[in-house]
């Protein structure tokens, strides 16, 4: 912003608060005044809730790395060298035990079990089993806790990623990064709390709103999608022909007037709306800035991949991950779509982990080198699993994978987690827990309790219920993976 | 485990400290309200554990009845009634103890003194319990004696006096107009109608503003979309495709209903059971889609019995929500905690639902049945005359079958001979006498001195931006032969290439579409049906192409009369030549004379077009292995349907029935249809749901309304008719509270009651619960009369107030729910937009009709939607479909519009019964940047510079006034002036920037008017159209 036009405003903003202390009542006042004193402070536009943190925060920032679709388990992490032998055998009753199945795979007259056809190696200090699908990733495995029993309840897609973002399967329930901007509020004043980057990919299942959106928490607790296509934000430039200073101008007069109507109505509403005015405005520098990627050095840029710098690829995205956490956005979101691979699961895994395994490597050590992987969590994970039995036809070269939401694969990082471990076993087949089962609600605990929350005091009034993010059953956090 | 056991060993200093803390009250008190100030503290400190839940209670106590918590265990009462000191209750809530208090430290919850000490005098008191009071039916009070004001003045007046406050005065004329006018219409009103209302100072004036406007079209409208948001009204499925669902005629009929003023009780029979009145009318069975507005899926793998149920819930809750203000989800899973409804009781109203007959997937289909189809009686005539045609045609078809007689040619010696054939259909001109039509520029021939001609004298040239064609209809009738292979010449430029190129046959219609190229570019037929089918991609540019096709692709029958063509193009310059049908067949060998031929072509494969049976039979029995009877009846489908050559009195009466079902069929979908209720003609049996899970049925139930409330009258079998009576009975406590409760709070921005969507324990008490009761039961005696009881809302001296914030009620009142003042809150999204077209004169004023396509940014749809979603991309659309009502705004659930949803209207994927009032920088960047409020901007600089005025001053005044309603001040006059002067030298000294700023938008700027002037002046319009009066009557 222009100094001049800067000092400007600022004189307009003594003045209009100056005046309106004569009228306004003494609470609404020094409520007004304390939000203002602090958001100078830095980062206070959108407090958090008083008595937040709860708890000794290690984390102040979320990256959820949501690989939409599903990705595979078996043919990612969760190591099975025995299924060799299974080769296009049927699947044991004793292991799927009459659990149900999708009616994609349930008129199947057989069940054969598909090994994976990746090589898996172990890697790094802890020695971790990783698939060759993750060259990249492999090299960061001592930074990662890998959760191998998470589990879920959907077992379709739509429900599944409504619950792995909301906590429930019902539309209409705040995702986990509204949450966490309600509870902690936001650390900075020229963007967002919570934004939301939706990469493409090759087609792939349909992502919702609902998946980033405040449901009854208050709206502007709603993750705000920059997108890689246009504008960034919506509306965030001006329109043609219409300068920043032209617009300084309307906003000068459009706080003047907003204050004269403030003098003779004293309704607080009236600054708070002058107030997101200055925010608009300030996002249209800040934004833009953003999204600018000319001063990353080569070697950041490198260590992304060649996509670093294409908008709307998952490198990109990951990339814009760091700087929104540089500057100061609470939780970001990437869903990646297209990992629902239900035949020709070889070939469009691969694909997959060529659009995102570097970045998601080069993201943890961009994080670390900067020093920022102390206090930011990142979580990686899909929807659902994938079962072990082949959907459609099976070959020494090709096989499908059907949804499996008995157990899945999940890892996190950085602040707080202990880095390098394993979590949860399954068994032979990959298809049940048999040791530390990881709900999804959970994990979300875990995720809360870290960012300082405790789960079961952080609640949201509707429908006559203390409604909370990890639902009404009792969710433990996973102490076991915590530093 | 802590729990509120009759207690062991209490200290008896803690009893001391208790006698000496909190026991020493006076004894003469004001009595305690259990409902008001008792229930709210149990349920919400005690009631999950010991409340309704039988299943989570703890240590056998419940204190949600006088007998358990009277109840003497180990010789203690958790409540004592008159022995404060006796009672358990007490004791546990003052305990230090972490394991004695109550409630126990890891409920996260705590009494405060206050709370405690309103406990103990309540004991002291007797501790009566009443029932919740919501589930008590509505007394209409004695109205507080106040003379001259309205009995809802009379009661608000009561409770500010007992709260020593004192009403506002009336808001001035301006600002009243405008409120009321913005509440019942949703738009402002224009200056001349502010004139007219200050000029006319009888004690009548306001009565007759709101009647005008209660009779106002957009009233209707208006309401609508309030009861659009509980409906959970959308244009999509909601679920994965998220595909587009015909629902709009019900968007319309609610707008009509209300605008009919139809009775409150008959728009809720309606809407539950329209469907299964006696003889229902067309409004009462598209009323009925009430219920089918809920999201359904038709994804891959989703299990039917989850989703029948999942539907049957939702519309339960639905149900229970909007009528009855009750949160009856939690007993989906439990009995609920808090209310005593029992998921016996939710299922029993389930089951009203459970046997609806749509089926479980939605079949991606805009139509999903069941539908209605709303056809004008004219329509339903015409149908009727073509069903007879066609009935006709049939029988004169099975006459022509009955006399044929078919000796296979394969069976002759020798052989027939081989037949060919042509017919030039176009060269150098179109048929003699067909009627030659194009769209986009005219119809243009070359010759070969002009441009490429592929043979005769000239040929067919066009240059399109967008769809454009030169076609002809009627006039020309040619046959197509059998075996017809079609030809046409076609020459792109390859300067200016066409996205793709059509070549469409009219048959009764137009579905008989060839595709070159992008076939997205053309929006007619669906891909893959003769409708349309892509045949390649776009010819080779800069010569000559052949584009070779067998009639048949584009469902071209032997005997049919083709009676117009097109040449289409999207985009680019084309030239087309010479179109001929060909034909050549060996009747021994070819399937359309060959009965065995064709049996050995299609043995073992599947013929779609065969009826169920006789596809079976085809495909999965050797033709050796057929009966006579099952022979003769594949024979007679085939000398019907497929032999080319059964001679005139088959093939004509044939054709003729082709050409007249897809008339027929071009009629009945260009007739709107709507998603409607039926029930299945055997319900099904609902079961109680264990745990929610759909796949746990547990006890068996039948249909019933909860057990707390008067039950249904005594009858063999209950439908949804009874259920909806049964709301509307004068026994039922919530209804008609409900409903009052929700129009108070569009009026006020408040309810009665807060928590609109929760009458239950959990919700919020009512502020003045003997108005609101007041409201409910004149509601419900003066015929549930809408109308009637908006005015009298509207016309309180409590809504006519001023809505100026003063010191004293803003201490005591924050939240304005006493009504010392005026209400004042920030209009919806809807609104926002609507009056900014209106102000800038470009709103249409079309009601109605299916969703439209305004102005949207690109990627909102893209990038979530599934590939093979039908609403995976967006088109906008253009014109008027830019400037309706936002009402008609096309809803995709799963990405619905921005510019409305960044103003906290909901997704409508469920019931919404009060919206939140955001207050964000996205809304900033809306309503500065935003293509349609920038255009709407300029179009009202345009009306500022034409009507008015000649003066900046007068101008601005006249801007100020259309904007907010008043005149304004001197200053702020000064202070737009100054902002225009500064944009006005800004764009003089650049003007190009001016121009770019007025062409942004569909529509053109004035000619007249200068570019920087209307750039100024359209800053200065998005300055006024961003006032906060202007979003904040």
């Amino acid at each position: 912003m222009d100094p001049l036009l800067e000092h400007q405003l600022l004189l307009n903003r003594r003045q209009f608060f100056g005046n309106a202390g004569l009228r306004v009542g003494g609470v609404a006042l020094a409520g007004l005044l304390a939000r203002d004193a602090s958001a100078k402070a830095g980062g206070n536009v959108h407090p958090g809730l008083p008595e937040f943190p709860h708890l000794p925060q290690k984390a102040k920032r979320l990256i959820y790395l949501h690989m939409n679709g599903a990705p595979s388990q078996l043919d990612l992490w969760d190591y099975k060298p025995q299924l060799k032998q299974h080769f296009d055998k049927d699947l044991p009753d004793s292991i799927r035990n009459g659990q149900r199945i999708t009616t994609m795979t349930a008129g199947q007259a057989r069940f054969p079990v598909a090994p994976s056809l990746f090589q898996f190696a172990q890697h790094g200090q802890c020695g971790r089993w990783v698939s060759e699908l993750l060259p990249y990733t492999s090299q960061v495995v001592d930074e990662l806790a890998v959760l191998k029993s998470v589990s879920t309840t959907a077992i379709n897609h739509d429900p599944a990623c409504t619950f792995v973002m909301t906590g429930s399967e019902i539309p209409g329930k705040p995702s986990i990064g509204s949450w966490i901007s309600y509870g902690l509020g936001s650390l900075n004043d020229d963007l967002p709390s919570f934004v939301v980057l939706t990469p493409r990919s090759a087609g792939g299942q349909a992502l919702f709103t609902r998946m980033w959106s405040s449901g009854f928490l208050p709206s502007k607790h709603t993750g705000v999608a920059l997108r890689s296509a246009g504008d960034p934000v919506l509306f965030i430039q001006n329109p043609p022909g219409v300068t920043n200073s032209d617009r300084r101008v309307m906003l000068d007069a459009l706080a003047k007037l907003n204050a004269a109507q403030h003098q003779d109505l004293a309704d607080p509403e009236i600054l708070t709306r002058t107030a997101q005015y200055e925010m608009a405005f300030r996002m249209q520098s800040s934004v833009p800035e953003l999204v600018d990627l000319s001063h990353e050095s080569k070697a950041t840029l490198d260590l992304y991949g060649k996509d670093a710098t294409d908008p709307g690829t998952f490198a990109h995205s990951a990339l814009l991950a760091r700087r929104l956490i540089e500057r100061g956005v609470r939780a970001v979101q990437i869903l990646h779509r297209g990992w629902d691979q239900h035949n020709n699961l070889p070939k469009d895994i691969a694909r997959q982990c060529e659009q995102t395994d570097q970045a998601c490597a080069a993201l943890i050590l961009d994080l670390k080198m900067r020093g920022l992987l102390e206090d930011t969590l990142v979580v990686w994970g899909g929807e659902f699993g994938r079962t072990v039995y082949s959907q459609g036809t099976l070959s020494q070269t090709n096989y499908g994978r059907d949804h499996h939401p008995r157990c899945f694969t999940m890892w996190m990082a950085g602040a707080g987690v202990k880095p390098g471990i394993s979590y949860g076993e399954t068994d032979d087949f990959s298809y049940n827990v048999t040791q530390d089962p990881v709900h999804l609600s959970e994990l979300n605990a875990t995720i809360l309790h870290l960012m300082g929350v405790d789960h079961k005091r952080f609640t949201f009034k509707f429908q006559g219920l203390d409604q909370r993010l990890t639902g009404v059953e009792e969710r433990r956090v996973i102490h076991e993976i915590l530093a | 485990m802590k729990v509120f056991a009759p207690f062991r060993a209490l200290a008896a200093l803690t009893l001391l400290a208790l006698a000496s803390a909190s026991f020493a009250a006076p004894a003469a008190e004001a009595p305690i309200d259990f409902n008001r100030e008792i229930r709210p503290i149990l349920s919400d400190n005690c009631f999950s554990c010991h409340g309704f839940d039988a299943k989570k209670r703890k240590a056998d106590l419940r204190l949600d009845t006088p007998e358990g918590a009277y109840a003497v265990k180990d010789g203690v009462a958790a409540i004592q009634p008159g022995d404060p000191k006796a009672s358990a209750l007490l004791q546990r809530a003052l305990s230090k103890d972490p394991d004695e208090v109550m409630p126990p430290p890891d409920s996260h919850k705590k009494l405060t003194p206050a709370q405690i000490e309103t406990l103990r005098r309540w004991i002291a008191q007797g501790a009566p319990y009443r029932k919740h009071w919501s589930f008590e039916p509505p007394v209409k009070a004695a109205v507080p004696a106040f003379p001259n004001l309205s009995p809802i003045d009379a009661f608000l007046r009561a409770e500010l006096s007992r709260h020593g406050l004192h009403p506002a005065s009336e808001a001035r004329k301006e600002s009243l107009l405008r409120r009321v006018t913005l509440d019942l219409t949703g738009l402002p009103p224009t200056p001349a109608e502010v004139d007219a209302f200050v000029a006319d100072t009888s004690p009548e004036a306001y009565g007759r503003v709101v009647d005008r406007l209660l009779e106002s079209v957009r009233f209707g409208e208006h309401m609508a979309r309030y009861w659009l948001d509980a409906a959970r009204y959308a244009d999509t499925h909601g679920l994965h495709l998220d595909n587009e669902r015909s629902m709009w005629p019900y968007r319309d009929w609610v707008v009509r209903a209300f605008n009919q003023n139809l009775p409150f009780d008959q728009f809720t029979l309606w809407q539950l059971a329209g469907d299964l009145l006696p003889n229902p009318t067309q409004d009462q069975r598209i009323a009925s889609g009430f219920n089918r507005c809920n999201v359904t899926t038709s994804e891959g793998g989703s299990i039917s019995n989850e989703l029948l149920f999942r539907y049957a819930v939702d519309r339960t809750e639905t149900t229970f929500g909007v009528w009855m203000g009750l949160t009856a989800g939690c007993a989906v899973c439990h009995d609920h905690k808090f209310d005593p409804i029992t998921t016996k009781d939710f299922y029993s109203v389930y089951s009203f639902f459970y046997s609806a007959a749509d089926p479980a997937m939605d079949g991606n289909t805009a139509l999903t049945p069941p539908v209605l189809q709303l056809s004008t009686p004219e329509q339903e005539a015409q149908l009727k005359s073509m069903d007879q045609a066609i009935a006709a045609q049939k029988k004169l078809l099975s006459e022509g079958l009955s006399k044929l007689v078919y000796n296979d040619p394969a069976t002759l010696t020798p052989p027939p001979p081989v037949e060919k054939g042509e017919a030039v259909w176009f060269e150098d001109a179109f048929p003699e006498n067909a009627k030659v039509e194009y769209s986009g520029a005219p119809t243009t021939w070359i010759t070969a001195e002009q441009g490429p001609v592929h043979s005769g004298q000239r040929a067919l040239r066009r240059k399109a931006e967008g769809l454009a064609q030169d076609f002809f209809t009627h006039g020309a009738a040619l046959e197509v032969p059998a075996n017809g292979q079609i030809s046409v010449w076609c020459h792109l430029d390859p300067s200016d290439l066409p996205k793709a190129v059509m070549l469409q046959f009219h048959v009764g219609n137009w579905n008989h579409r060839a595709v070159w190229g992008d076939e997205k570019s053309i929006p007619l037929g669906s891909t893959g049906k003769p409708d349309k089918v892509v045949l390649g991609p776009l010819p080779a540019a800069g010569k000559w192409v052949e584009l070779k096709f067998p009639a048949d692709r584009v469902g071209l029958k032997p005997g049919m009369k083709v009676d117009g063509f097109a040449f289409t193009q999207y985009d680019g310059t084309v030239v087309w030549d010479s179109l001929v049908m060909r034909h050549q067949f060996d009747p021994a060998k070819d399937p359309g004379w060959s009965w065995a031929a064709w049996i050995k072509k299609k043995q073992g494969s599947l013929v779609k077009e065969l009826p169920g049976a006789l596809q079976t039979l085809l495909r999965n029995k050797k033709a050796e292995q057929w009966t006579e009877a099952e022979t003769k009846k594949l024979k007679d489908w085939w000398l019907e349907n497929e032999y080319a050559g059964a001679g005139e009195s088959v093939l004509l009466p044939k054709a003729e029935k082709i050409r007249l079902e897809a008339q027929r069929a071009a009629l009945a979908d260009s007739i709107p249809k709507t998603l409607v209720m039926a029930d299945l003609p055997q319900p099904r049996q609902a079961y109680v749901m264990q745990r929610g899970q759909y796949d746990k049925p547990g006890e068996e139930v039948s249909r019933r309304t909860p057990e707390v409330f008067p039950p249904l009258p005594a009858k063999e079998n209950y439908n949804r008719v009874d259920l909806a009576q049964w709301l509307l009975s004068p026994e039922n406590p919530l209804t008609s509270r409900v409903i009052v409760n929700r129009f108070w709070q569009q009026f006020f921005g408040t309810g009665l009651v807060k928590s609109v969507n929760d009458f239950g324990a959990q919700g919020d008490s009512p502020s003045h619960p003997e108005l609101l009761d007041w409201l409910a039961v004149t509601f419900r005696e003066q015929g549930w009369d809408i109308k009637q009881l908006v005015r009298s809302m509207v016309t309180s001296a409590a809504y006519r107030q001023s809505a100026a914030v003063t010191p004293e009620p803003l201490a005591k009142d924050p939240e304005n729910r006493l009504l010392a003042r005026g209400p004042r809150f920030r209009l919806d999204a809807e609104v926002i937009r609507d009056s900014a077209l209106f102000i800038s004169g470009l709103l249409s004023p079309k009601v109605g009709g299916v969703g439209v396509r305004p102005y949207q940014p690109d990627n909102i749809w893209e990038p979530v939607g599934f590939s093979g979603s039908n609403t995976a991309r967006y088109t906008r659309g253009t014109k008027e479909a830019l400037y309706r009502r936002s009402l008609y705004t096309f809803w995709k659930r799963t990405a619905p519009p921005p510019a409305m949803t960044t103003f906290d209207a909901p997704s409508r994927e469920s019931s919404c019964l009060r919206r939140e009032r955001s207050n964000t920088p996205l809304q900033a960047l809306v309503l500065l940047n935003d293509i349609q409020h920038v255009e709407a901007a300029r179009h009202f600089a345009q009306r500022i510079l034409r009507e008015g005025g000649r003066s900046d001053a007068e101008r601005i005044t006249f801007a100020w006034r259309c904007a907010v309603g008043r005149t304004p001040a001197a200053p702020e006059a000064a202070t737009v002036l100054e902002a225009l002067e500064k944009h006005r030298s800004r764009f003089q000294t650049t003007p190009a920037d001016a121009s770019q700023l007025i062409t942004f938008g569909e529509s053109k700027p004035a000619a007249d008017i200068p570019a920087p002037e209307l750039a100024a002046w359209t800053l200065t319009a998005n300055l006024l159209l961003n006032l906060d009066e202007a979003l904040n009557p």
